[in-house]
């Protein structure tokens, strides 16, 4: 009895590892590419950010501690304006490209709308992706705003003033950029939406649900992983895409002034932060899943 | 029964309203988001003394096809024939694609589907390695790719971008959602894991892997910094990388005639591509067919 019990685990861990093999004999090779390209990519950028390159040749490093960090942050002039710069217009473009992509899919989704069309007219924008064309579209105006946006009628603008005006061009330039770029986002989302069973529409409503209750008790919580996976998307979007102010200057100081360890160093308090905000995210994300289940 | 008539009459006037505001809406927003394409179309056979007009016009007045005719007197004056750019281009974005959504499928469908130790491990470096632009690791990859002898190959321009983070999170997400039944199913029915997973799992993830096809065939594309950094030889430079040197780059003024038609010609393949899958991308993202 004993040792049948025994035989039978001893199967049973064979399984098990069996299973753990073949588990890894489909990860593995993902696994090798990501520990060459960056895992250990990542440990060499963390070693050249707390050195300094001595000869270039070989890339002889010198270990100098906090030094570049000191230098970036304390007297480096143009990395902090930056820096604040793009982190608050990544966190007021964030929720602002996610709620109007949320509403335009679920324009689109409306029955006999012209969805083929629209979905494809508003997924157009990705394939310029951030390409010259951008770029040069978002330079297109010296004044900064981007030139080819919403206007303001001028008629308005005397009427509001100067100060007033500029704030809502501000907000319509805003808009024009979170329009061009939320393409992936609306997809995404109208993957979603359709992921959603009719029955439970017809069921709510049948309990005298108004379409708006319906999309809070419905649509939002069916839809919850795809605005997890939306959010950290259009997050790292904003923080990596080559017109943002930081990046380019990172590539400027590395490719430019060959200024390697310090432009490492760039990118480990940039991007430290941008790892704070995704594992908030998360953390939220996990609270909240959390919280439905109890 | 009069009461039914008189009711429904008002009501289908009003849908009707509703139905024409909301479809005007929606192509003034259409209009909008297509500015960009409009533009680059129009830029493409803009004159140069219109592309200089202050304040900017993004419509052209008079097209004229001599940015084309530039862009091919400083292409045939090049050692390298055009064709051999396409080529690696394809060839390079094409291997790219296909090894990643091997990779990426395999490796989210193990992590999904069996649950193997030291998965919450790689679950974590998955969404660090999110967060990472890859210009962070640009230069230790370059030393990497140097090390392993690679640059001026096509495998330093496909080999650092197979194992992509973003990939591997999005089939995840789909493949947490394969029904464990199916797979019991093959397995009951004697299929070996590696068929299990070639011949019912990635069916199933087809609408995944489909639109990641498609994004990652625009990005590989369109990604001219990883030619730039890798690619020194010219016989070996992607298209996008070749056109934009060719017409100059983005500060010559006397040629940002040619670098609009480069521009446009370079986009035109991935315009095809979306043409092609678009269908398929747009129709298989409802992943009803996964969800028991």
């Amino acid at each position: 009895m004993n040792r049948e019990k025994e035989k039978k685990k001893q199967k049973f861990m064979t399984m098990e590892r069996r299973r753990v093999m073949e588990a890894y004999m489909f990860i593995s090779p993902w696994i090798i590419g990501t520990a060459v390209f960056f895992v250990y990519a990542i440990f060499s950028s963390i070693k050249l950010s707390f050195s300094e390159i001595v000869q270039l040749k070989g890339f002889v490093m010198e270990w100098v501690g906090l030094a570049n960090y000191e230098h970036i942050l304390v007297y480096d002039i143009n990395f902090m304006p930056i820096f604040t710069e793009v982190v608050i217009d990544t966190i007021i473009n964030t929720p602002l490209t996610l709620v109007f992509s949320l509403i335009i899919a679920m324009l689109i989704n409306r029955p006999n709308a012209g969805r083929g069309f629209f979905r494809t007219c508003f997924f157009l924008p990705v394939l310029l992706g951030s390409g010259y064309v951008m770029q040069q579209l978002l330079q297109i105006d010296a004044t900064g705003s981007v030139g080819v946006g919403i206007a303001l009628p001028s008629l308005l603008q005397g009427i509001l003033g100067e100060t007033f005006s500029g704030v809502i061009q501000a907000f319509l330039d805003r808009i024009t950029l979170i329009l061009w770029k939320s393409g992936v986002q609306i997809i995404l989302f109208l993957a979603g939406l359709q992921g959603i069973s009719s029955s439970l529409y017809e069921a709510a409503k049948c309990d005298g649900a108004t379409q708006w209750e319906s999309f809070w008790k419905i649509t939002l919580p069916m839809i919850s992983p795809i605005i997890l996976l939306n959010f950290v998307y259009t997050m790292v979007m904003y923080f990596t895409s080559s017109d943002n102010a930081l990046v380019a200057y990172i590539l400027d100081q590395v490719f430019t002034s060959k200024d390697f360890a310090r432009g490492a160093a760039m990118g480990w308090v940039y991007f430290l932060f941008a790892f704070v905000m995704c594992g908030i995210v998360f953390a939220a994300a996990r609270g909240l899943s959390k919280d439905k289940e109890a | 029964m009069e009461m039914v008539k008189i009711r429904k009459i008002p009501r289908r006037k009003k849908m009707k309203v509703g139905h024409t505001l909301f479809v005007a809406g929606m192509l003034a927003l259409v209009c909008f988001t297509a500015l960009p394409m409009v533009a680059m179309i129009c830029r493409a056979f803009m004159p140069l003394d219109e592309l200089y007009l202050y304040p900017p016009r993004i419509i052209v007045r008079k097209p004229t096809l001599s940015n084309f005719a530039d862009l091919l007197t400083s292409l045939s004056a090049s050692e390298v024939p055009f064709s051999r750019y396409i080529f690696n281009s394809l060839f390079t974005t094409g291997v790219t694609v296909f090894l990643s959504i091997f990779v990426c499928c395999a490796g989210a469908y193990g992590l999904a589907k069996f649950k193997p130790r030291g998965s919450t491990t790689i679950f974590a470096i998955i969404t660090a390695a999110l967060m990472f632009s890859s210009y962070v690791t640009q230069i230790p990859n370059y030393l990497i790719v140097t090390e392993l002898g690679l640059v001026n190959s096509y495998w330093a321009l496909i080999l650092p971008k197979v194992a992509v983070a973003y990939n591997f999170f999005l089939v995840k997400q789909f493949a947490e959602q394969l029904p464990n039944s199916i797979l019991e199913a093959a397995r009951i029915d004697g299929s070996g894991e590696f068929g299990t997973f070639w011949k019912i799992a990635m069916p199933l993830l087809k609408p995944a892997w489909s639109t990641l096809a498609v994004f990652s065939f625009v990005s590989n594309w369109n990604d001219y910094f990883s030619a730039l950094v890798y690619i020194n030889k010219d016989a070996m430079k992607t298209l996008p990388l070749a056109l934009q040197t060719l017409a100059g780059g983005a500060g010559v003024v006397a040629r940002s005639g040619s670098v609009g038609a480069a521009t446009l010609l370079t986009t035109l393949p991935t315009i095809i591509v979306f043409c092609i899958m678009r269908g398929r991308v747009m129709q298989t993202m409802t992943y009803s067919g996964i969800k028991s």
